[in-house]
């Protein structure tokens, strides 16, 4: 029994002890909270701290970084919260939304602002009442449409994977079919239950002979990115990406979101809150308003097609 | 600081519950149960979507209960009357729980803060107004799990509480006293995965989220909690096992918690607490060798 | 009255391992009867017990209980009149658990299993001189896990547990066979007492030639799925170990044993 209690009262001493460590310096912390290591989330995380830095603030002098993440797992994301709240942090950055909805739940009495990351839609999220802003990642459909239309302009359908239960997919699946008329296209969706169904489902889109796929920000999906480019590539299909991360990959093309950009709005948020020039439950939330686009030139060369000048000039190369 | 320490017990209680579930499996009916990654998400997708609908958040508790407990039961009637492998059984009822799931709450769903929990209804305010949100998460987690663990240890004192631990002990046994195996199978499925169901009901309330994900990985916590709890506690037979279980899931909580506050690198999270982990059982065996030494003199 | 007819039993039916062990089996015990039953391994001894058990099922005939047929009954529910003794000391009762509570389990046989609590003061006197009974000690040790008992010491609480309550056969599966001569000879005792006192119907498989003559009122023995050999009243008193050791040898070279 007593080693019983030792081992208890040494655990607890070691988490007070790690808890306190921190707490002396005088420089206000800034908690992330990332919800797992994935290309994109890093981006984000990069821009955040590079926003911070435009906006005049120093690492170290201004501020101290504080960084977790919870390797896609919810309950060490709360647990992660709850360490932020305790230290009250001076504020906490949230990438993705169970990391996002943690931390918001962990200062639902503290008052300490959060700034959340890569979240298509907040307010879906109960994201947007109380001290909480932030940047979403809402896919820039029409931009992306156009193009398609552009590099492939005979095009006439284009086939989309997504999973059935991601919330994200299901309402871009809505947009792109509201949005395809405008632009001549039809699009062929299948839904998958998980990972291991989608390159049977790119099967599936290969052999419906569409004109090209294009790809959400679909986890199951990009997770198979590599599977599904090696089958569309013999069928000489081409692939459009969501984000840079799968052009650098060997999609053809992707009007897609910068995740570093994205981060850097949130940063420069986040800087307004720590200044003290603006509190984070008066500055509604922000979408990227601007795209860039990413072309891989050897994918479309394999792929024997062209991009416009207007296009290629404007693009950034990815390989 | 203080903060922290309430915060790592008040999940250490809640997921308390959860490991419940997994004790009577795992421990008790020697059942390896799967379903729970399934029932732990099922407790929080009803839960969610009642709350929104402005139901009474104390009844959501119970509404959580009894659709985990019709999960156990599936999970037991496919081993049981289909004759599918109890590690199988668990696996399609937790795949089915992942589209039901979905189904139920539409898609992830979050509770606005305007709604009230169990951690902010008037009834809680009432009585625990004073205190700060974490405060009062913590005693209303702990009421819950003090319910569950009292009410549970009553129930291994009933015949039909000694039958169950028969099962898992010695089925040929009940078989021999008369009784159905595999109706005692289901009544520990469907107990266990109540239990489990109402942890991630309060999480839900806790967190005001329901993730279709937020299953992933719960089997493999609770069992662990199980066994640092019963190692722990090994020898010392006058500790029960649900006591030790909510050491073993306040140490996990407590290990993940440290990990985090030590500030290395964030990747290394998984790593520190499995180190964490392996320390507390190797000082748990290092005890039980002591005893018996002691014994011996 | 416990009655076998015609039963046919076929393990692996329709493949190349098929074995047809009863073809037309047929055997009664009355009321009363304590049947030893020996035979090589292999004979149909243990498979006899457990189609009286409905542990396994069978491909032709009835098993009747008092003239009803119980086949379609399953085990668990057979077991509601039959008490069953194993060969592993560690089936008839749970490690886990206290001698009390093992004692109260299957003093609880026959009742409901519901939400009362399940130790009851007032039966604790009653398991003691039950198990004084079985001068091992044992009535001192009632918080004692079972799991800490020696071989023998569990295998007389089984046999205590499989007779606590009003059952009309008792099932004997080779139960001596896993302990040492000393302890076998005791449990052998006990058993002998037990059926004798509670006057049970039983039926005791053994390999030990010496307790089929000794014990029992009916010797039977089985060579491939067949009774070669059936004595009772006078006849079983008179037997000798050797005679029935002849006709066992005599079975066994012929099987090339």
């Amino acid at each position: 029994m007593k080693k019983i209690i030792a081992i208890l009262t040494v655990a607890l001493l070691a988490l007070s002890f790690a808890g306190c460590g921190k707490k002396e310096s005088k420089v206000p912390v800034i908690g992330i909270s990332q919800y797992g290591e994935h290309a994109s989330l890093d981006n984000c995380r990069e821009g955040f701290l590079e926003g911070l830095k435009e906006a005049g603030l120093e690492e170290n002098k201004d501020f101290t970084i504080d960084y977790q993440n919870a390797s896609f797992d919810n309950s060490t994301a709360t647990q992660i919260a709850q360490n932020f709240s305790s230290k009250n942090v001076a504020l906490m950055c949230a990438i993705a939304t169970p990391s996002a909805t943690a931390c918001f739940a962990a200062a639902e009495d503290k008052d300490i602002p959060v700034v959340f990351n890569a979240i298509t839609d907040p307010k879906e999220a109960n994201l947007t009442e109380g001290n909480i802003t932030g940047v979403s990642d809402k896919l820039p459909v029409d931009p992306q449409l156009e193009l398609i239309r552009k590099i492939q302009p005979d095009a006439k359908t284009i086939g989309i994977i997504y999973t059935t239960s991601e919330p994200n997919s299901v309402s871009a699946i809505a947009e792109y079919k509201e949005k395809a008329d405008k632009y001549g296209f039809e699009i062929v969706e299948i839904g998958v239950a998980d990972q291991a169904s989608v390159t049977q489902a790119a099967d599936t889109l290969i052999n419906k002979k569409v004109d090209c796929i294009t790809n959400l920000t679909d986890n199951n999906v990009v997770g198979v990115l590599s599977a599904i480019l090696e089958k569309t590539n013999a069928a000489k299909i081409p692939v459009y990406g969501s984000e840079i991360e799968q052009v650098k990959k060997g999609c053809v093309a992707s009007a897609g979101i910068d995740y570093i950009e994205l981060g850097k709005m949130a940063g420069k948020q986040a800087a307004q809150i720590l200044k003290g020039e603006k509190k984070a439950s008066d500055m509604p939330y922000e979408t990227v308003t601007e795209y860039s686009t990413y072309v891989n030139s050897d994918a479309v060369a394999a792929m024997g097609l062209t991009v416009p000048s207007d296009i290629s000039d404007k693009a950034i190369e990815c390989k | 600081m203080l903060d922290l320490i309430i915060s790592t017990l008040t999940q250490g209680f809640i997921y308390a519950m959860l490991s419940f579930g997994i004790y009577i499996t795992y421990k008790i009916l020697d059942f390896p149960d799967l379903t729970v990654d399934g029932s732990f998400p099922l407790g929080a997708a009803v839960t969610a979507v009642l709350l929104v609908k402005g139901v009474n958040p104390y009844l959501t508790l119970l509404a959580a209960v009894a659709v985990g407990a019709v999960a156990g039961f599936v999970t037991g009637f496919i081993h049981v009357r289909l004759r599918v492998r109890d590690l199988l059984a668990g696996i399609i009822t937790m795949t089915a729980l992942f589209s039901i799931n979905l189904q139920i709450a539409g898609s992830n769903l979050s509770v606005a803060r305007s709604v009230e929990t169990i951690f902010t209804a008037a009834p809680t305010m009432a009585v625990l107004g004073s205190l700060t949100l974490i405060q009062r998460k913590l005693i209303v987690s702990l009421i819950i799990m003090i319910v569950c663990k009292i009410l549970l240890d009553l129930y291994f004192k009933t015949k039909n509480g000694f039958l169950l631990k028969a099962v898992g002990d010695n089925n040929a046994l009940v078989t021999t006293l008369a009784k159905d195996m595999g109706r005692m199978k289901i009544i520990g499925l469907s107990l266990s995965n109540a239990l489990v169901a109402l942890s991630g009901s309060v999480v839900c309330h806790e967190q005001r989220s329901f993730s279709s994900m937020m299953g992933t990985g719960q089997m493999v916590f609770g069992l662990a909690a199980v066994i640092i709890g019963t190692t722990l506690f090994k020898r010392m037979s006058f500790v029960k096992g649900t006591t030790a279980v909510i050491a073993g899931s306040v140490v996990y909580k407590a290990c993940i918690q440290i990990a985090i506050s030590l500030g290395l690198p964030a990747n290394l999270l998984k790593l520190i607490t499995a180190v964490l982990f392996l320390a507390i059982l190797v000082l748990g065996n290092i005890e039980k060798g002591s005893v018996k030494k002691s014994v011996r003199a | 009255m416990l009655e076998l007819k015609n039963i046919s039993k076929i393990y692996n039916p329709g493949s190349v391992t098929e074995m047809c062990l009863f073809d037309d089996f047929n055997f009664t015990v009355n009321d009363g009867d304590f049947v030893s039953v020996i035979g090589s391994n292999g004979s149909g001894k243990t498979s006899m017990l457990n189609i009286i058990c409905g542990s396994i099922p069978i491909n032709g005939g009835e098993v009747l209980i008092n003239g009803k047929c119980i086949n379609r009954k399953k085990d668990f529910e057979r077991y509601a009149n039959i008490g069953r003794v194993y060969q592993n000391p560690a089936m008839g009762s749970c490690p886990n658990m206290t001698i009390l509570e093992n004692m109260s389990l299957a003093d609880n046989k026959g009742k409901p299993f519901g939400l009362s609590f399940a130790l009851n003061k007032k039966r604790f006197d009653f398991y003691r001189e039950q198990l004084s009974a079985l001068g091992l000690g044992l009535e001192d040790k009632l918080h004692v896990k079972m799991g800490a008992l020696s071989g023998g010491q569990r295998q007389a609480v089984s046999l205590l547990m499989a007779t606590l309550t009003p059952i009309d056969f008792l099932i004997l599966d080779e139960h001596t066979a896993a302990l040492d001569p000393k302890t076998a000879e005791i449990i052998m005792e006990l058993t002998n007492k037990i059926v004798t006192e509670k006057r049970l119907t039983a039926i005791m498989v053994t390999h030990n030639l010496r307790y089929a003559v000794e014990y029992g009122s009916r010797l039977i023995m089985m060579d491939k799925g067949q009774i070669i050999l059936d004595k009772q009243g006078e006849e079983k008193k008179s037997a000798s170990i050797d005679d029935i050791l002849e006709i066992f040898n005599r079975i066994s070279i012929e099987c090339g044993n």
